[in-house]
């Protein structure tokens, strides 16, 4: 790696001993990024972004948060109350929950239009799927911690979940709640654990960008860069263009916070918990209510009870995300360039809307029904649908490579 | 271009999804809605009516409803000078407590009690009250705007215009609001015209005692509306400007890439 | 952000490089707005909250059971305070200032007291001293020793003795030479609500002593 290239004495001596400043040039200046990214690109660093602020937030609530049942749900409120500008940190934390799921999300669907799980990204793809169980089971303890009736509650049914392991199911869950119930031993190991997991997470992302600049970002035509008319450096223009897209983001985190700071929250939640009381309707955030629906919607299948079969399904749904890579049997990356594949797409981005409004709603009527038809049809999609369509499919011909295809002018544009 | 369509219309759906996935506090009873001075955008509190409200809470709820989340010296935000505070806590009897918080006991074995101090908690309702409703537990009102659906909306529904004739075959010992879920309601109609006399000397009618109630609870469940709604109004007027501002900056860088296209 | 664009170098076009090196630097300054925003309430978040100033308020203490040589502690902000009736007998030996030689500041010229208790009784009535009970060495609380004899040291005329490093102060709460403790025992501010009720953290009317002013606590 070049030395910087700065005349400035006191980064070369550093540099010379810790070569943190040729590292980050390299990474910046001339790691080549294809000149055509989208905005669809964006998410990436919004999700690096929201990654900061929850630890930055966290570490400041820690320093008022109590983890014991009789004082967490009064320490939460104390810190809206009375801590200076604890209202503001407390809204930016509860709300930046969902922001990351929101940008992690848009993230994952833009890998999944683009192809960008493809070879050789394989295993970019697999660290991104570890970040999200990370993420889930973060936001999962992290609800729990106020300590509201929807905490206690919703805490109470997903632990319940793994006693439909045959055999060990039972202990494992007492092992887990470290009681006979949700109690004060389960909301402290959450707690502990629920500040251990985003600097785990902070570790697999480091590997993920490892990972990605070792190939270098896919791009929108799913094509390799041929050579350098392909690629621009990375600072400034997507430095700039970052900054820009984390502009528009923040206004709209912030409309969030300041003007409806409780609206994706459920107000079961503003209520202390109370383990002799079941709320009328026990409902996860919005972020988790697809998978909650997978759970729900799978019926007895043969000798295995439904619960269990909802459990398998529950995990399957996440666990198939991680062989994505080796069903899609599809040459090609970019969904511009198959055109069946696209609406198919179309379809999993409705499938999981639809998913996620059965979620909300009691298993009843209408409700099950879409329930289990967007289920089969979300495991139709990967598990049948991707390995015939790869190799079904006629695709459109792809353009002879980026720079062509951008200074040609042609069907595709550079945003 | 047909991107943009696709993503307007799985962002409509996803507000859909976002929209309906709250539950329906019953599915056959229409909520009425006031106009509320802190809605919206711009929203303040009515501090006359709040304190109002305070009067309602203090002379009639809380008798049965505790308010734990509440201090005396939180009132001083309503516009209450802080002699009237001290005199509101002082006339309250509290539990004394010891330096590490544990309630002090006298020789008798009885726990002593003391005249409130504004630095105290709401004192809770007296006990032998409450524990002759039993087995009916009258809730906390200190988040009951939040802890409902549409809160302000359905406090102020339920109370005001909730205690109509109940239908034909309804069981005549129990009370019924049209808004409560399920209709049986433990709380007989704790509200009527002239339950409370004013000290602003306003016309106190069911209605006006409804409004304030709401009004006061609303400041109570989130006291920080109006700093959150200033700041809020500041932080995205410097962030539309800074955007603007990040968005000429990345035409310029890339305007050079672009003059070598098209 | 570093300024050096690698596709363009800055200024070379006149005109349209340092109208990008101004966005390029607006954008840097409100962006630095920005962060200082939030970096303020995070860093105001760690100040006492409102319910801790609230609990902060002055206290109350009965001293009618107060006896002669008695002395009770309170607590105020968190701080012990010690209240203490000193006899007739006591008063007569500080007032002569016999062992003021003895004393590192024997006229409190260290900023350790409001100016009402800038005496040789470092209080408002002789008979009451009121002092924040904790040494000015290293923060453990001094014991109350008013007894003269032979204990805890040789010769010891009666005041505060702290146990952990062996610091020594009068009836006075004024420190000794030659211990670790460099500075007298703060008076905090108090009133005299009435002739048998001391108001802890209250200022007598026409002063505004605040504890957080003097020297060291």
């Amino acid at each position: 790696m070049a030395a910087p290239r700065t005349q400035n004495p006191i980064i070369r001596w550093i540099d010379y001993r810790l070569p943190i400043f040729s590292y980050l040039e390299h990474e910046l200046h001339e790691y080549p990024t294809p000149r055509n990214l989208s905005y669809w690109w964006n998410f990436g660093s919004l999700a690096g972004f929201m990654l900061v602020t929850m630890i930055v937030t966290g570490i400041f609530l820690a320093m008022h948060y109590t983890p014991n049942v009789f004082l967490a749900f009064d320490s939460v409120e104390r810190i809206r109350r009375d801590v200076p500008y604890g209202w503001l940190i407390q809204y930016i934390h509860m709300n930046g929950a969902s922001f990351f799921f929101i940008v992690t999300y848009i993230h994952i669907f833009r890998g999944l239009y683009y192809g960008s799980y493809k070879n050789p990204r394989e295993l970019l793809w697999m660290l991104g799927v570890v970040i999200l169980l990370l993420m889930m089971a973060t936001a999962f303890m992290g609800y729990v911690l106020p300590w509201g009736q929807m905490s206690f509650w919703g805490a109470t049914v997903i632990t319940n979940l793994f006693s439909a392991i045959p055999k060990i199911g039972n202990a494992i869950v007492t092992w887990l709640w470290g009681g006979y119930a949700v109690g004060n031993p389960t909301l402290n190991r959450f707690y502990s654990l629920h500040y251990l997991l985003p600097f785990v997470i902070v570790a697999v992302v480091m590997l993920h960008v490892i990972a990605l600049h070792r190939h270098g970002s896919n791009n929108p035509l799913g094509i390799d860069r041929k050579g350098p008319q392909d690629s621009i450096p990375f600072h400034p223009y997507y430095t700039i263009k970052d900054m820009f897209g984390l502009g528009v983001f923040l206004i709209v985190y912030a409309s969030f916070i300041f003007f409806m700071p409780l609206s994706l929250g459920d107000p079961q939640n503003a209520i202390p918990a109370n383990p002799l009381q079941t709320p009328p309707e026990i409902v996860p955030e919005w972020y988790f209510l697809p998978f909650y629906a997978i759970l729900r919607s799978v019926p007895d299948i043969w000798f295995i009870p439904s619960k269990l079969a909802g459990v398998i399904c529950l995990f399957g749904s996440i666990g198939l995300l991680f062989v994505l890579p080796w069903l899609d049997t599809s040459p090609v990356r970019s969904a511009r360039f198959r055109p069946i594949y696209k609406w198919f797409f179309v379809l999993l981005v409705v499938d999981v809307v639809a998913l996620g409004i059965c979620g909300a709603h009691r298993p009843e009527g209408t409700y099950i029904v879409i329930g289990r038809l967007a289920t089969l049809y979300y495991f139709f999609h990967f598990v049948i649908l991707l390995p015939l369509l790869g190799k079904l499919e006629r695709p459109r011909p792809l353009p002879a490579s980026i720079g062509a295809a951008v200074l040609k002018g042609g069907a595709v544009s550079a945003e | 271009m047909r991107k943009i369509f696709l993503a307007a219309g799985v962002a409509g759906l996803i507000s859909l999804g976002i929209a309906s996935s709250a539950p329906a506090a019953d599915e056959t009873v229409v909520l009425p809605e006031q106009a509320w001075s802190f809605d919206g955008v711009f929203g303040t509190f009515d501090r006359a009516s709040a304190q109002r409200g305070f009067q309602v809470y203090h002379d009639v709820c809380a008798k049965c409803h505790s308010m734990d989340l509440l201090s005396y010296r939180n009132l001083e935000e309503l516009g209450l000078s802080a002699d009237q505070v001290k005199a509101i806590a002082a006339a309250d009897q509290v539990m004394d407590r010891d330096d590490r918080g544990m309630p002090v006991i006298d020789d008798s074995g009885k726990v002593v009690m003391r005249p409130a101090r504004p630095s105290d908690r709401f004192a809770p309702p007296d006990k032998t009250v409450t524990s002759a409703l039993l087995p009916a537990i009258p809730p906390d009102l200190s988040l009951m705007v939040h802890a409902r659906e549409d809160g302000e909306n359905y406090v102020f529904d339920l109370l005001a215009k909730g205690y109509v004739t109940p239908p034909e075959g309804w069981d005549p010992a129990a009370n019924y609001n049209l808004y409560f879920p399920g209709h049986r309601i433990a709380m007989p109609p704790p509200l009527a015209e002239g339950a409370v006399t004013y000290a602003d000397g306003t016309v106190a009618t069911l209605d006006q005692e409804a409004r304030d109630i709401v009004n006061f609870l609303e400041w109570a469940a989130d006291p920080n509306l109006e700093e959150r709604h200033r700041t809020g109004l500041k932080v995205i007027l410097f962030l539309i400007v800074l955007t603007l501002v990040l968005y000429a900056a990345k035409r310029r860088i890339w305007s050079d890439l672009h003059k070598g296209e098209h | 952000m570093a300024e050096t664009a690698q596709a363009k170098p800055m200024g070379a076009h006149g005109g349209e490089g340092s109208r990008r090196d101004f966005l390029v630097l607006t954008a840097s300054a409100l962006g630095a707005v920005g962060v200082a925003a939030i970096a303020w309430p995070l860093i105001d978040a760690m100040n006492p909250a409102a319910d801790t100033l609230a609990a902060g308020a002055p206290v109350d203490v009965d001293i009618s059971k107060l006896a002669e040589g008695q002395q009770v502690v309170v607590l105020w902000r968190s701080r012990p305070i010690f209240i203490m009736h000193r006899s007739a007998d006591e008063l007569k030996e500080l007032e002569t200032g016999k062992n003021a030689a003895l004393l590192r500041d024997p006229d409190s010229g260290s900023l350790q007291q409001p100016d009402y208790a800038k005496n040789w009784h470092r209080s408002i009535k002789p008979e009451i001293l009121v002092l924040v009970g904790i040494c000015t060495h290293l923060g453990c609380i001094p014991s109350f020793v008013p007894q003269p004899g032979n204990a805890p040291v040789e010769n010891w005329p009666g005041g505060y003795f702290c146990p952990c490093h062996g610091s020594k102060y009068d009836l006075s709460g004024r420190v000794y030479a030659g211990v670790p403790a460099p500075l007298n025992l703060p008076v905090p501010p108090y009133v005299f609500v009435s002739d048998t009720v001391i108001r802890v953290g209250e200022n007598p009317k026409g002063s505004d002593f605040d504890l957080s002013s003097v020297e060291q606590l």
